[in-house]
């Protein structure tokens, strides 16, 4: 055995930066990504601010059925050319950015449902050449949805859709904890579509709230949600879905929405300063995640966050 | 109850009424109304009523929150689920869902896409909507905006997103909608249904503190009033206390 190296299992463990210079490079030779979580949960943020501070470009966007923050942020700061994402909205209100980039030209945003994406995430995983869905009739996202297409039933003759893989290049999810190899757990009440995005993508990085040692992986198998074979890389990013929430970690930030909303619409009216300045101060000015949450009110304000997921 | 009965609260008592025991149901994306009634029918009349279809079981909210897609709404729920178990409730139906949207026409279809221009040049863009399928796989939905006036109410939606009953019985019929689709629709000011010929909408009832007249200035389209509407039933002492003091405690529906 002299003068061979003994083979150690590599740790999947990497900095952010990292991580971001990553999926910008992959995302070069294929710009589908798509983001983990829903809405304001579990929304892998940090990750999305470091490839936008590292510079991507012309992506085409695709998440669970419904998305908000994230994407608006990422049409504001010039990254997206098409969203595939059925239901782009914050919820209270209206997504300003995605609106004005729309009604612009400048953002495709296809008319899609929740089944195509999933449909479509599924044929992906299980890699089979495409997933019937026989549940969408009337609505005119059927006359514009570019992924699905007409066939007949091969048993009961009727007319079904079909929907194609869908194969992310790269897709950013966030969960509250891992190991080093990459095993995550998903401890809030929901998991989205994270699995089904992690079995149908070229690569997976995750961020967490926190990496666990071993044991804990190992001493309670079932509790993994998506197992390391499915993961390229996994981040430790304190406040990672900031300002979405990680449930049971902490909650979503309201407030931090609402204002930057409120920049979005100042934009939509005609002022962009505010929000160039808001993705100066957040996105592209923070060295690193720490330097990010000083500048979202610093680790005590964010404390009341975690606070908020235990009221009942 | 000395407060005045607000019309959040009266909506969320119209629709509760209209759920039964034992169903099967979920609340849709704007789920403030919705859930409040889905709790209230749960309260009173309907304790086996079960809300799933959403990737969670009967969640046990401490106050109602404005989405339900919110872990502080579901950190106590029964169980959980993921977009695979949605994909196979979307195809199997529930028994009840709710819709709103920037715009609801004469025969309640709903447009969540865009107001003037076309799909990809639209005047003004809306954000769509995730699930188009418990529309019609589910036995029958309700429709809920929390506002009503002259633009949201409107003759022809420029956009279907979510099918109401298309432009009537035959429409339907050719796009395969085999389910009740929209069975009423509830606003701040009245309860509108459907003529069950035509599957156009008309005014059933008014809330208390309205006209049809008034109801019919707000609306972009002829209700066709030809007689005396019916004020629409106060909710009861039992349905206000159960409301106030044990769904909605913070009181977000007189907010």
């Amino acid at each position: 055995m002299e003068g061979q190296t003994t083979l150690t299992r590599r740790s999947k463990v990497t900095g952010l930066q990292d991580a971001a210079r990553r999926a910008r490079d992959a995302l070069r030779e294929r710009p589908d990504l798509c983001l983990g979580g829903l809405f304001k949960q579990g929304r892998p943020v940090a990750l999305v601010r470091g490839l936008l501070a590292v510079g991507a470009k012309g992506l085409h966007i695709y998440s669970s059925p419904g998305a908000g923050y994230d994407v608006d942020l990422m049409i504001a700061a010039g990254a997206v050319e098409q969203v595939f994402i059925p239901g782009v909205t914050l919820e209270n209100r209206l997504c300003p950015n995605f609106r004005s980039a729309v009604e612009a030209g400048q953002v495709t945003a296809h008319a899609l449902d929740a089944l195509t994406v999933v449909g479509g995430l599924m044929a992906s995983a299980h890699g089979v050449p495409f997933q019937p869905i026989d549940a969408l009739r009337g609505s005119d996202v059927l006359k514009h949805n570019p992924l699905i297409r007409e066939i007949d039933c091969p048993f009961s003759g009727r007319r079904i859709h079909a929907v194609g893989p869908i194969r992310p290049r790269v897709t950013f999810l966030h969960a509250q904890e891992a190991d080093r190899w990459g095993n995550l757990r998903h401890l809030s009440t929901m998991v989205y579509a994270d699995q089904l995005m992690a079995r149908a993508s070229d690569m997976v990085i995750a961020s967490v709230d926190r990496i666990v040692p071993d044991e804990v992986i190992l001493d309670d198998p079932s509790r993994v949600t998506v197992p390391s074979h499915y993961v390229d890389a996994v981040v430790e990013v304190p406040y990672g879905a900031h300002p979405t929430a990680s449930f049971p970690n902490y909650a979503m930030d309201e407030d931090h929405i609402d204002a930057y909303a409120d920049l979005g619409d100042a934009a939509r009216a005609g002022d962009r300063a505010g929000l160039d300045a808001y993705i100066a101060r957040h996105v592209t000015g923070p060295k690193d995640q720490e330097d990010y949450i000083k500048t979202v009110g610093g680790a005590e304000y964010l404390a009341q966050l975690n606070a908020e997921t235990r009221k009942g | 109850m000395s407060a005045a009965i607000s019309p959040l609260e009266q909506m969320v008592v119209v629709l509760a009424r209209d759920l039964a025991d034992g169903e099967l149901g979920a609340a849709g994306a704007a789920a403030l109304v919705p859930m409040a009634a889905i709790a209230l029918a749960r309260e009173l009349h309907a304790p086996n009523l079960t809300v799933g279809g959403e990737m969670f079981f009967n969640p046990e909210p401490g106050r109602l929150y404005p989405s339900m897609l919110d872990d502080r709404a579901l950190g106590r729920c029964e169980a959980a689920e993921t977009f695979i178990e949605l994909f196979g409730h979307s195809h199997h139906g529930l028994e009840f869902f709710f819709h709103s949207g920037l715009q609801h026409d004469a025969y309640g279809n709903i447009n969540l896409h865009h107001v003037g221009g076309t799909l990809h040049a639209p005047k003004v863009r809306g954000p769509g909507a995730a699930n188009l399928s418990y529309c019609h796989t589910s036995t029958r939905f309700y429709i809920c905006p929390t506002l009503h006036t002259t633009r949201n109410f409107v003759e022809k939606v420029d956009f279907v997103t979510i099918p109401g009953h298309l432009s009537g019985p035959e429409a339907k019929r050719v796009a395969g909608l085999t389910n009740e689709g929209p069975r009423f629709v509830v606003t701040p000011r009245a309860v509108l249904d459907f003529d069950p010929a035509t599957l156009r909408m008309r005014l059933k009832s008014v809330h208390a503190g309205h006209t049809a007249a008034e109801v019919q200035r707000h609306t972009g389209f002829d209700l066709g009033i030809t007689q005396n509407v019916p004020q629409t039933p106060l909710p009861t002492e039992e349905e206000l206390t159960a409301l106030r003091e044990r769904i909605d405690k913070t009181g977000t529906l007189r907010a």
